[in-house]
């Protein structure tokens, strides 16, 4: 038998913060990237988190067809819809591929801006020099040895 | 067990030449909360109406939770609780018995939940119902239809009324409703941010007629809004897009992506900057501009 529905914490969605499935989709896998949605856990019902985030059936439908779709979780017939037991790395991956790709607009930005590579990589340690709390998250502390 | 909780199938419904109702068919999802938008006096009270009783189609047919509303009529009203403005319990003096008339009507009542939703609408049984302001009686019609265990609800216009705390509360309430197996809602309503939020289907009706219907993500996303300059005049129409607004070269267009093909906005006449964000209530405004200004799809745009 599975671990009953883990009461999620999404915080409120507001429409005025883009898409509200998409909110639903984002903090899924903030929770699960944090190790407070581990592998086989199942996520509350449509009708259970529609109620709590005070959204309809269908938003929260799209969202958990998305986490799907992109094999964060799946669903079994009957019996509701888990944590899959790759959809950690699966998150990890997205947010690696999504910090790659700002990291590829910061350097089009810096060449258009006539910085050059070794101006950039100073640029790029003072940035993180400057932001050791910011970094210090789970991504981190995930992947740390 | 039917797919749907409520199929009007292809009813019309005259009242002399002033006003029809139809052709009009819908079907209503069971296990989903419908919004019947509309203008006042689209006929989406007429609609509900009917549901309950109050007037039979001309032509066409209603079933109700599998029965028609002909020959069914007792055991859809067992099973459906509705609220509409126009109840009125004054009659019954005070809020506790207004309650206390109501209940004894129904052997699906939940004394447990009528506490807890007095308590969340902030409804007292000592009020006196005379006193109470127009969305105080909403809360009271509110909590009695919800203090039942409905499979379905009607609601005409039940945020009429409503501040928008209370709004919320309602629809904190209807969503907590639906974590009942097969449970469906029909609601009508003018407050479209509220219903793009909570409603999973939509259907639009002017003059008595469908505009559009389907489910709220997708209905949102077929339509599409585009800022456009103008080059040059286009007399010719382009099916599937409309002009909802206009400011000297500047137009605001919109587009249904399932009439149109992908570059049907690459015309020699216009110069598109950029595509709006869409939400219910702009799809709601376009639409019922498109419609009650018929002339044309894409009017003659000179570049005045």
């Amino acid at each position: 038998m599975t671990d009953p529905p883990t009461n999620l914490h999404l915080g409120p969605l507001s429409p005025a913060s883009g898409p509200l499935y998409q909110q639903i989709v984002d903090g899924i896998k903030r929770e699960v990237l944090a190790d407070r949605l581990t592998a086989g856990s199942a996520l509350p019902s449509y009708r259970v988190l529609a109620e709590q985030l005070l959204v309809s059936l269908i938003t929260v439908k799209r969202a958990y067809e998305e986490l799907e779709r992109e094999g964060i979780t799946f669903s079994r017939q009957g019996l509701g819809t888990f944590v899959a037991v790759r959809g950690n790395d699966r998150t990890r991956a997205d947010r690696r591929a999504a910090a790659r790709s700002a990291l590829r607009s910061a350097i089009h930005a810096a060449r258009q801006a006539g910085v050059t590579d070794r101006e950039l990589i100073q640029m790029l340690r003072a940035e993180l020099k400057s932001q050791p709390a910011e970094t210090n998250d789970e991504t981190i502390r995930g992947r740390a040895p | 067990m039917s797919a749907s909780a409520i199929e009007f199938q292809s009813i019309q419904k005259s009242f002399g030449l002033a006003f029809s109702l139809g052709p009009l068919t819908l079907s209503v999802p069971r296990g989903s909360i419908y919004a019947l938008i509309g203008p006042n006096g689209a006929g989406k009270s007429t609609a509900l109406n009917m549901l309950m009783g109050m007037g039979e189609p001309t032509l066409g047919s209603i079933q109700v939770l599998d029965r028609d509303i002909r020959h069914g009529e007792v055991e859809i009203k067992r099973r459906t609780a509705y609220v509409s403005p126009d109840m009125d319990y004054r009659a019954w003096g005070t809020v506790g018995r207004a309650i206390d008339f109501v209940r004894g009507f129904y052997p699906d009542w939940d004394a447990a939940r009528c506490e807890e939703l007095q308590f969340a609408f902030g409804v007292h049984r000592d009020s006196r119902v005379d006193a109470l302001s127009f969305g105080a009686r909403m809360k009271l019609a509110l909590v009695l239809a919800l203090s039942r265990d409905a499979e379905l609800l009607v609601l005409d216009e039940p945020t009429l009324g409503l501040d928008a705390i209370a709004r919320r509360q309602l629809f904190a309430e209807l969503l907590k409703f639906m974590t009942g197996e097969g449970r469906t809602i029909l609601i009508s309503s003018h407050q479209l941010t509220d219903l793009e939020r909570f409603a999973d289907h939509a259907a639009i009706v002017n003059q008595g007629k469908l505009l559009t219907s389907g489910r709220m993500d997708k209905l949102v996303e077929r339509y599409r809004q585009f800022d456009a300059r103008v080059l040059r005049d286009t007399p010719s129409g382009v099916p599937g897009v409309s002009v909802i607004d206009r400011q000297g070269d500047r137009v605001r267009l919109l587009v249904d992506a399932d009439l149109v093909s992908a570059n049907a906005l690459e015309l020699p006449e216009i110069e598109v900057l950029a595509q709006v964000p869409l939400t219910l209530e702009d799809l709601f405004l376009a639409l019922i501009k498109s419609a009650n200004n018929r002339s044309g799809w894409w009017p003659h745009m000179s570049a005045a």
